[in-house]
């Protein structure tokens, strides 16, 4: 008992040890779940646990044991013409569907994950139970229990929905999309006329390498997503701290009103203002026609349609949606610079430039640094603007079909999904959104952790 | 300039008094030449007040010229007596001139062309140095002026951003009220007004259902902004104030799931969705929004992390269970926070498109309205629905802009608490 005590104290118990130590229901109940939670009384719960493994059991002996195993080949059995001798006609006999395959085959591994963890779950919960009793304490009850859910076990009640809803709607079609990327699931594999197979690493292979039309397009793609995510994070901030320091400087008379104006622009969903901007900005669009009436050009400007045009055209918009969401998020941190800081640099001799360089940029970096770094991943998968302005466009042949000289990433990855059914490739590329990401987050956590370490800004 | 006077400050004097002889000076400069002919301002003058049309600009082109004479005159009243009313006087008069010397910049081609005063068709390339000496000149004395009278002359860049930024807003605005339908209209201030475009949009045998957008829309916004805010405060609470196993580890998954483009997988999704029957279905929306709203969790978390921990203890002491402390200690102090999520979340839906577009394909009577507005500017439908297009995106930002102007506040707070996190 002292040991089971100093056990307890020094945290979770492995399973090792409760089988070591456990009577013979303990060692029983890692076949039969719940059997440990039954004899000591607690039956309602230790009959959960037992339905939750026969249930699982059943599943599996049904059909569970078959989707894992055809998740191997993806199926075998193509979709053909049959002829029917007794109608005397060719009948479409229907194949494996490849796609239901996997999908089945990903739901089947996380429901076993799932049910494993109950296993445990289920374990642990019955060595408890035998510990209770072992120290004469009271075994819960099931109202008990439920009560605990309320008090103790809070995390378990407050978690239940998200955690069904993440594994059922992102965790299981994140794990079927990563596999995706290693299959050849594209537009001319398309399930359920077709099988789709295994392939390895071709995807990244195709995508990375070799003198294909993917690569060339995926490597432009790829700088201009890496150039554009700088672009549009750093003039933002700027742009939006200049804005918020002339409207926090001295004389500026209703400064709410000015706020609010530029908070208007923020404050209309951002695929409107974005539409809006786009049908302006078209080769007929009033900004072209008012550009001609008074005089500043002769014909249209190519706004959207060529290239470099339709580049700096995204990031000037991209400005104006932007910076008042960087000036409103910058207002308050700018009111906290000490304003002794900056007396004492005018008395040195500082002027505003100076001061700014010298006094804001510094402490505005140093609070700022991990919302930056956020506000480049965002923008590295910003899709709306790029979408609803121009649509990748210009479209160019040297791009894989549907691809255009101004899509990002995300907007190549959601054109294969909607529009050419590449499915493989838009995963292989989400992937690679994945790991720019990540990356990024590590160097911001990194960094955050070494300014903690700090003495903070002096 | 020596000599002291109270509320002014005379260092930047010269400048500004400089700056304003030169805007004068400038009057005796080639205007503009076209076709290698060139013009003097006060030369062209009478034949532009001359012209027969647009009075407007009329007025604009003399009042320039007026202003740029009284500026000249209170420069010299200023160099005599300088006093703080003719130093503001004088303000007035470089602002009235700048802004008429920036509408001369962009009236000037319609004014000419229709008068046929240059004989050829003008361009602003061919204004000649007379004009951008005198606009530069009239920048200059307004921003000098404004800082002799200690008047910050931020108001200058504001007021030119502030067009700016309003223009496409005014733009959608005018167009949605505009009587004459059609995208390509070479003028920006409607000939005609009407409602039409509004009645339109809600007329029961309309061809584009928006009404029924809208309306889809909004169900799915209220909706995921209860459930989704309860589940955010709910995980966030639990990830912030209370300590079990395991804790971390959930964190780390959300980080690191959170890094996957979410549409990424929407068609895997799309088939869970089918699968349970949902497919083509609003409820499909408000499942997704409220499976995925706790990845939302961490402004939420951080502004938990805020509120001292004696509390909970305080409160467990008392006998509260943590359910307890939730309901009654928590959640009334994190007002804001609700308040932030409950926006956010409320939001959200009205501009989410990617995954409504991948949803419902052409399924129109279930389309939210950002998936309707993108469908009607198409190029097959832009010229017909322009204008509606216009009074339907008015229809869905102006309830939002009200909202969010209200709580603004409270948006800014999640906002500066995001940025700490």
């Amino acid at each position: 008992m002292k040991d089971s005590q100093k056990q307890k104290k020094s945290g979770k118990r492995s399973l090792i040890s409760i089988f070591k130590e456990g009577d013979i229901f303990s060692k029983l109940s890692f076949i039969i779940w719940g059997l440990g939670n039954i004899v000591r009384g607690q039956i309602a719960k230790g009959l959960i646990f037992l339905a939750i493994e026969v249930g699982y059991l059943y599943y599996m002996i049904q059909g569970g044991f078959q989707a894992l195993a055809n998740m191997v080949s993806l199926g075998t059995k193509e979709q053909g013409m049959v002829y029917n001798e007794q109608i005397g006609i060719y009948e479409t006999v229907s194949g494996d569907n490849s796609m239901l395959i996997l999908l089945y085959g990903v739901a089947t591994l996380v429901a076993t994950c799932v049910v494993l963890a109950a296993g445990y779950v289920s374990i642990r919960s019955g060595d408890l139970a035998r510990r209770l009793k072992l120290q004469n304490k009271e075994v819960p009850n099931l109202a008990e229990d439920i009560k605990m859910l309320f008090n103790s076990h809070i995390h378990r009640l407050f978690l239940a929905i998200p955690a069904v809803g993440l594994l059922v709607f992102t965790v299981t079609p994140l794990i079927y999309m990563i596999l995706i990327a290693f299959t050849n699931y594209d537009a001319s594999h398309q399930p359920p006329g077709n099988l789709f197979d295994w392939v390895g690493l071709t995807n990244f292979f195709k995508l990375f390498g070799a003198a294909d039309t993917l690569s060339a397009t995926f490597w432009p793609v790829f700088a201009w997503t890496i150039i554009w995510g700088f672009a549009a994070t750093f003039s933002c901030y700027f742009g939006g701290m200049f804005l918020a320091m002339l409207i926090n400087s001295k004389g500026i008379r209703g400064k709410k009103v000015w706020r609010t104006l530029f908070v208007l622009t923020m404050a209309i969903p951002s695929f409107i203002s974005l539409l809006v901007v786009s049908t302006m900005l078209g080769d007929r669009g009033i900004i072209n026609i008012l550009l001609q009436q008074w005089g500043f050009t002769t014909q249209s400007l190519p706004f959207l349609t060529n290239e470099l045009w339709a580049k700096c055209t995204i990031i000037v918009v991209n400005l104006w949606i932007g910076v008042p969401v960087t000036m409103l998020m910058t207002t308050g941190i700018l009111m906290n610079i000490p304003a002794e800081l900056y007396e004492s640099a005018k008395i040195d001799g500082a002027n505003a430039f100076v001061s700014f360089i010298k006094i804001t940029l510094p402490y505005m970096w140093f609070i700022t640094t991990p919302y930056l770094i956020a506000n480049l991943i965002g923008n590295f998968n910003n899709f709306g603007v790029i979408y609803f302005l121009t649509g990748g466009g210009p479209l160019s042949l040297d791009y894989y079909k549907g691809a255009g000289k101004t899509d990002l990433l995300v907007t190549w990855l959601y054109k294969l999904t909607k529009d050419s059914k590449d499915y493989n490739l838009a995963a292989t590329i989400g992937i690679v959104i994945f790991i720019v990401s990540a990356v990024a987050s590590l160097i911001s956590y990194s960094r955050s952790n070494a300014l903690k370490n700090e003495e903070g800004f002096q | 300039m020596n000599r002291t006077v109270n509320g002014l400050n005379l260092k930047y004097f010269k400048v500004a008094f400089i700056a304003s002889i030169l805007s004068i000076l400038s009057f005796a400069l080639p205007f503009a030449s076209v076709g290698g002919k060139s013009y003097w301002s006060l030369g062209i003058l009478p034949d532009l007040l001359g012209a027969d049309e647009a009075g407007g600009m009329k007025v604009i082109f003399l009042l320039s010229v007026i202003a740029t004479a009284a500026a000249i005159l209170l420069a010299f009243a200023n160099l005599a007596k300088p006093s703080v009313l003719l130093t503001r006087l004088w303000i007035a008069a470089c602002a009235l001139q700048t802004f008429g010397d920036m509408v001369t910049m962009f009236g000037t081609k319609g004014m000419a062309d229709r008068a046929g005063i240059f004989g050829d068709a003008f361009l602003v390339k061919n204004f000649g140095a007379g004009f951008w000496i005198g606009l530069a000149a009239a920048f200059v004395s307004l921003y000098f002026t404004m800082k002799i009278a200690k008047v910050n002359p931020g108001y200058i860049v504001l007021v030119i951003l502030a067009v700016i930024w309003l223009f496409p807003i005014l733009w959608i605005l005018l167009t949605s009220f505009r009587a004459e339908q059609g995208y390509y209209v070479g003028y920006f201030i409607p000939k005609g007004f009407t409602l039409d475009n509004y009645l339109n949009l809600f007329k029961s045998d309309s061809v584009i259902p928006f009404a029924r957008w809208w309306m889809n829309t909004f169900i799915v916004a209220i909706v995921c902004c209860v459930l989704n805010t309860i589940i955010i405060l709910a995980t966030a609470y639990v990830l912030s104030r209370t300590r079990f196993s395991g804790r971390v580890t959930i964190m780390k998954i959300m980080l690191i799931i959170g890094m996957f483009p979410g549409f990424m997988s929407m068609i895997a999704v799309y088939n869970i969705l089918k699968g349970m029957g949902l497919a083509q279905n609003l409820v499909a929306l408000i499942v997704v929004g409220v499976a995925g709203a706790a990845m939302g969790y961490q402004v939420c978390k951080g502004f938990f992390d805020t509120i001292p921990r004696s509390l909970d203890e305080a409160a467990i002491i008392d006998g509260a269970t943590r359910w307890d402390i939730f309901v009654h200690v928590i959640v009334p102090l994190a007002k804001p926070m609700i308040i932030y999520t409950m926006l956010t979340s409320f939001l959200d839906p009205w501009s989410d498109y990617i995954f409504p577009s991948m949803l419902f394909g052409d399924k129109q009577a279930s389309y939210t309205v950002a998936v309707g507005l993108y469908w009607l500017t198409d190029f097959r439908r832009i010229e017909t629905y322009y204008t509606q297009f216009a009074a339907g995106s008015i229809m869905v930002a102006l309830p939002i802009v009200i909202l969010f102007v209200f709580l603004q506040k409270y948006y800014v707070e999640g906002l500066s608490g995001s940025v700490k996190g």
